[in-house]
């Protein structure tokens, strides 16, 4: 009996999490939206244009090597309706970028929607999903 | 076993069966309470004048579910067969899609973004105004009718009227067969023909109803599901045309980078 609880406890779980994973994410089919990843980096440029912005970072990987992300989040429009503006983040900039990533292994990723956020070392965040 | 065990495992049981239920809300359901930004003024009559936005999950939609799109005739098959969109059921990441060369979205995708759409009644007309590749199109309310052989474009070329006080009855053809009907690659024809109903329910709301009839391209008119858009008071429209050389270097510096390599 205790089996069937833990069993039942199990299955409504895992279809909760995956209606919530699938309602968070509806980037293109480049990128692997069952595996977000936070990634931590110093920002090299910010990119405040059509068709998505975009942020490029320095970010170390588990062996002390300077990787360079490219990541896309959404178009200016939707963003400053979230309260960014083209000043939101600047070269120099610490943050912690939670997104997906690519399903080919390159460093890129998409922060964007009810998934997406940015936080910054002071604690403030920027995200984007409000419509 | 013990009775909370007993009980706990029968209402988890009951649980999962009566999850499905939770998705079956209706699109109309209103909430419980209204959202700080709307109002619980009455509608005015016969005017959608404001901002307003689709609240669709994104640009990745088409304009029907693809299981409810009617059988394509050779036609469209045959140009449907060539696409290579980035979702749906054939999605690729390096696809085709026209807009990424900055085409026009065209009419009627241009609304399926969750980008703002701006009403504005003038003369005879009213124009709405895009966010959105930063277009626009008029919908003549004077009373014209449908020119027999308008110039292809690819916003065609609208009419609309009232029915009742609330509701707009847009009908549309002229349009070029260049764009899809959504980001799922569907084509059109040069013979598609649209209905589309923007019935203010209340001050902030409108449901959106939108027929496709394409005889070249479909067996039956695509009937898309009702959708929602609500009012965005004090918004202002962002300027965001497509860009040729923006849209180029996001290429470049994104969207080719993230398929480079093969997959993990």
């Amino acid at each position: 009996m205790k089996s069937r609880l833990v069993l039942s406890l199990s299955i409504l779980a895992s279809i909760l999490f995956a209606c919530t994973s699938i309602q968070a994410h509806h980037g293109n089919t480049a990128y692997d939206p069952d595996h977000p990843i936070t990634i931590k980096g110093s920002v090299t440029e910010f990119v405040w244009s059509n068709p998505h912005c975009q942020i490029y970072l320095d970010v170390k990987d588990a062996r002390g090597k300077i990787v360079g992300w490219s990541v896309e989040s959404q178009s200016p429009g939707i963003l400053r309706r979230n309260g960014w503006t083209r000043d939101s983040i600047k070269p120099g900039d610490l943050i912690a970028v939670t997104l997906v990533p690519a399903k080919s292994g390159a460093p890129v990723g998409f922060s964007g929607e009810k998934l997406g956020k940015i936080v910054f070392p002071d604690g403030h965040i920027l995200k984007m999903d409000q419509r | 076993m013990p009775r909370r065990q007993i009980f706990l495992t029968k209402i988890m049981e009951v649980a999962l069966l009566l999850l499905p239920l939770a998705f079956a809300i209706p699109a109309r359901s209103a909430p419980q309470q209204k959202p700080a930004n709307e109002t619980s003024a009455p509608a005015p009559k016969r005017d959608l004048s404001g901002m307003w936005q689709y609240q669709g999950s994104g640009g990745a939609e088409g304009i029907a579910p693809e299981k409810t799109i009617p059988p394509m005739t050779p036609w469209a098959q045959a140009r449907f067969n060539q696409e290579r969109p980035g979702y749906g059921s054939r999605a690729v990441p390096d696809g085709n899609d026209p807009i990424l060369q900055c085409d026009p979205s065209g009419f009627p995708r241009v609304l399926l973004f969750p980008l703002p759409f701006e009403f504005v009644p003038a003369r005879g007309r009213i124009l709405q105004f895009f966010e959105r590749e930063h277009e626009w199109r008029s919908i003549w309310t004077d009373g014209r009718s449908l020119p027999k052989d308008a110039d292809p474009t690819w916003f065609g070329y609208a009419i609309g009227h009232w029915e009742g006080d609330d509701t707009l009855v847009v009908k549309s053809s002229g349009f070029n067969d260049k764009t899809w009907l959504g980001a799922t690659g569907y084509p059109h024809s040069e013979e598609m023909s649209v209905t589309e109903r923007y019935q203010r329910i209340d001050y902030n709301t409108i449901i959106y109803n939108i027929t496709v009839d394409d005889p070249k391209a479909y067996a039956k008119p695509i009937v898309a599901p009702e959708r929602i858009m609500k009012l965005k008071p004090g918004a202002e429209m962002e300027e965001l045309p497509c860009v040729w050389s923006e849209e180029n270097s996001f290429t470049k510096r994104i969207r080719q980078p993230a398929v480079g390599k093969p997959n993990r």
